[in-house]
């Protein structure tokens, strides 16, 4: 099945290799095209986070991309790159409570590499959807859920904030609350799911300043705390642990 | 590197040109009251003035000790234990917080910014405030008078044979 991907910046070499006429329109790239990119790009890491049992192709310090500039990036910000402590602790925190994802149906807002998802996948959730703006960020996550032998969630690139969440259970939310405007973004919608639909809420987040000094984190009780591997605080200077925390009516 | 917002105090124009270790001096102080900091870290000697005053003179503002030229430092509740590279060797001192130090070449090896940081780095704040709105005044209280580049090195000769050197040795009235 053919999938167009039009939010590209830049070009994107093999393309321009086949053919010089395309840079100048937008280019139009199969899914293929894409998996063999961020086959190229990434490297399958397996250990080295919280969940060592999850292996998720990312950006290592051997990939091109951990020095290459950023403008030859020819897709947006890959966020879905790095496996992020927030995300981490949260995927950590399913895998050890089998029964909260149990035959629930899941949303995985902002799920990037997809590890959450494949984490909900593996405890048997009924249902789990995973949502990113980035549809680079559905292709590697299909990509990492064949890794982990999971069949693959329902990929969905519409911006979830705003709509109703009517059939999730459960909202995971993992290292969300790095952008002022979002995080405002989010407390609202999160607020009205809480209250319309009784809808749990689980964050995961490595203690972010914006996060700890948000209005939301009054509302929300700690669940869990994980102290991050040394290799995850070399990446991400500045951080050495990082927790779950639930937002319930 | 990790930290968590930025503050850009905007100097431009006249008051750009003049800027010299009194004024950032002033700037620091007043930031580090109205952020209630407990540490200012500088470098020791910038290599455009050679002044190796910044520091120094911010703790004097701020009537805060001061450990400068760290090549080592660690602290230990309210205070801070500084390694201080000096002509005579190694000295230690401990200081109360909140100090000012300075930098020496030793203090650390530099790192690369990592990618998860440069990504989440896009994402934090930098609050652009202007002198004035700190209340600082940054008129200089230097005149520069004069700024002479080095004398050109002038250039060599070559010469073929050592025979030759010593003959134009001898006319230069060297030997």
């Amino acid at each position: 099945m053919l999938r167009c991907y039009r939010h590209v910046k830049g070009f994107l070499k093999p393309l321009a290799e086949t053919s010089r006429r395309r840079r100048t329109s937008a280019p139009c790239l199969s899914e293929d095209h894409i998996r063999r990119f961020i086959s190229e790009n990434t490297e399958v890491v397996v250990g080295r986070s919280l969940t060592p049992e999850i292996q998720l192709k990312l950006f290592t310090p051997n990939c091109r991309f951990w020095t290459e500039r950023p403008e030859l990036w020819p897709f947006t910000d890959p966020y879905w790159a790095i496996y992020w402590p927030g995300g981490q602790a949260l995927s950590r925190y399913i895998l050890d409570n089998p029964g909260v994802c149990r035959g629930r149906a899941v949303l995985d807002l902002g799920s990037g590499c997809g590890a959450s998802s494949i984490a909900a996948k593996l405890c048997y959730a009924a249902h789990v959807v995973a949502s990113d703006l980035d549809p680079v960020s559905a292709v590697v996550t299909r990509l990492n859920c064949e890794l982990n032998n999971v069949e693959p969630p329902v990929c969905v690139t519409d911006d979830m904030i705003g709509s109703d969440p009517a059939g999730f259970d459960l909202i995971l939310l993992g290292d969300m609350f790095y952008d002022e405007a979002l995080a405002n973004r989010l407390y609202r919608w999160l607020d009205r799911c809480i209250k319309t639909h009784c809808t749990k809420v689980l964050i995961g987040d490595p203690g972010r300043a914006l996060f700890e000094g948000h209005d939301i984190r009054k509302l929300l009780h700690h669940v869990a705390q994980y102290e991050l591997p040394e290799s995850v605080r070399e990446e991400n200077y500045g951080l050495i642990s990082s927790h779950v925390w639930c937002y319930q009516s | 590197m990790g930290a968590d917002r930025g503050i850009h105090v905007e100097v431009s124009g006249k008051d750009y040109e003049s800027l010299g270790p009194l004024q950032v001096s002033k700037i620091m102080a007043a930031l580090a009251k109205k952020e209630e900091a407990q540490l200012i870290i500088l470098g020791k000697q910038a290599i455009d003035d050679d002044c190796n005053q910044t520091g120094q003179m911010t703790a004097a503002l701020l009537d805060w000790p001061q450990g400068t030229f760290a090549s080592e430092v660690s602290l230990d509740g309210d205070n801070v234990k500084v390694v201080r590279e000096i002509d005579g060797g190694l000295e230690t001192i401990r200081i109360n917080t909140p100090a000012v130090l300075t930098a020496d070449l030793r203090l650390n090896t530099p790192r690369y910014a990592t990618l998860p940081n440069i990504m989440k780095a896009k994402k934090k704040k930098i609050a652009n405030v202007k002198p004035a709105d700190l209340g600082v005044d940054l008129t200089s209280r230097l005149e520069v008078l004069r700024v002479d580049e080095p004398p050109q090195r002038q250039a060599g000769m070559k010469v073929e044979t050592v025979e030759d050197l010593v003959a134009k040795l001898k006319d230069a009235g060297k030997v």
